[in-house]
């Protein structure tokens, strides 16, 4: 059997706990497996939502989970907020589009970035669910 | 005479002022060598309470109402406190602590009201309000100022270090170079720029070079941090020769949308170098004029 990772909770409230979660989740990835090349384009992932949260929503939770299986290694985290949520989750998700004068590259980025990408959001809680995923060998 | 009803608390510290500061002394400092050993300078301390007694004392003569007015850190009395408290920052002194020191003196102040006007209970319990009420005051007083001064300190260590951490480098006539190390924040973000395009325009900066090895990570942030400084830097005239990015950092870029428009890219510095003195018409060479 293998040995799980306890998941991580890092709570979100300014910049330095961007810097934390960044770590943390680089840290669990290169533990379970993940090459150097995965752990940057995680570290990028969250460090964009960890961000929004920090921009948009005040606070938040970012939650670093090892859901590795039998045939995969997996890497999940869960990036969530009780902030105003976002109005158009379609337009939100376009490059480009941003509310805040960003790039607006931060979500589709991140879509971009990870295997596995997922949100919802309606006011008052924002939810986005990323993972990397790699097949076992 | 005006008709001052806190001229007799005047009086009463200015008779007592000796025994009060005693016992003012002797109670505060049994709790400072205790926790702040060979901090404390006794001399030091007791010439401040002998002030703070005087200014004490003239607030309450010239004082007429029933309540003390605002204090402003400019009053004469103000700058006491101020002074106490800045100095005990600095020292690494708590907060509590000064809020202690006027916690001790309020209660050696209580006692002697007691001793005084105990045959006169409406006059003692105006007193006693008034001078709590005072020295409630002056306690917020020293605690904003204690904070105020905590602030300036970690501001400035922190200033002190993010200019530490981004020197620019002249490394030819006319070809600076930017390394970065670390996580590139707003506040460092904006800091560099200026430094960057001061010496550009100082040393008539043809190029320069930002080196990015020392960042850990890219995200949408950095990147606009990197635009601002590279438009503001081709804008005065210089070229921009990025090194230092990683494969697998060059690859987190393009997947998350950005490119950096109108610069030259190097992976490793040694090349960036190379490359930016051509742009001002060098080379290095092997002595002996055999290429490298
Ligand atoms: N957690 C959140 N809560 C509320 N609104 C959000 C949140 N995350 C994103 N948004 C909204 O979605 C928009 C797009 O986000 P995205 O991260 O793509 O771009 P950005 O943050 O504006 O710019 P950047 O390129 O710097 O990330 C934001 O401008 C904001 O309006
Ligand atoms: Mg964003």
């Amino acid at each position: 059997m293998r040995e799980m990772i306890d998941p991580e909770r890092v709570l979100i409230r300014d910049s330095t706990d961007i810097v934390r979660a960044r770590a943390v989740a680089r840290q669990v990835a290169n533990q379970i497996g993940f090459t150097l090349a995965d752990q940057t384009r995680l570290a990028t992932a969250v460090s964009e939502l960890t961000r929004n949260i920090v921009q948009y929503a005040g606070e938040g939770v970012c939650e670093i989970a090892d859901a590795s299986g039998e045939e995969e290694i997996r890497l999940r985290i869960i990036v969530e907020d009780n902030g105003p949520g976002i109005d158009d989750i379609d337009r939100a998700m376009k490059d480009g589009y941003s509310t805040g004068g960003g790039l607006g590259v931060g979500l589709p980025g991140t879509r971009r970035l990870m295997d596995d990408f997922a949100i919802e959001s309606s006011p008052g809680c924002t939810r986005v669910s990323i993972a990397l995923v790699r097949r076992r060998v | 005479m005006t008709t001052n009803s806190l001229a007799p608390i005047a009086n009463l510290l200015q008779q007592h002022r000796v025994a009060i500061c005693d016992e003012w002394l002797n109670d505060i400092m049994r709790i400072w060598e205790h926790s702040h050993a060979g901090l404390v300078d006794k001399e030091e301390v007791s010439r401040q309470a002998n002030d703070f007694l005087k200014e004490l004392a003239v607030f309450f003569n010239s004082h007429s109402g029933e309540a003390p007015a605002e204090i402003s850190t400019n009053s004469p009395f103000g700058k006491i406190a101020c002074e106490l408290s800045i100095e005990r920052a600095k020292k690494g002194f708590k907060p509590a602590d000064t809020a202690q020191y006027i916690i001790t003196l309020k209660n050696v102040l209580t006692r002697h009201f007691l001793r005084t006007y105990s045959e006169t209970p409406v006059d003692l319990a105006l007193y006693l309000r008034v001078m709590n009420d005072m020295l409630d005051r002056i306690s917020l007083l020293t605690f904003e100022m204690y904070v105020e001064t905590r602030e300036r300190i970690i501001a400035q260590q922190s200033l002190s270090l993010s200019e530490l951490s981004t020197p620019i480098i002249l490394l030819w006539n006319n070809v600076l170079l930017l390394p970065l190390v670390g996580v590139i924040d707003t506040v460092r973000a904006r800091q560099f720029t200026e430094r960057l395009l001061e010496a550009i325009t100082r040393y008539e900066a043809n190029v320069t070079i930002i080196d990015v090895t020392g960042v850990p990570v890219f995200d949408t942030s950095v990147a606009r941090h990197f635009m601002k400084v590279i438009d503001a830097a081709q804008l005065l005239g210089s070229r921009i020769v990025m090194t230092g990015i990683s494969p697998e950092g060059a690859q987190t870029l393009t997947k998350l949308g950005i490119n950096f428009s109108n610069i030259i890219s190097r992976a490793t510095l040694r090349s960036g170098l190379a490359e930016a003195l051509l742009l001002v018409g060098r080379r290095i060479e092997l002595i002996g004029g055999v290429r490298p």
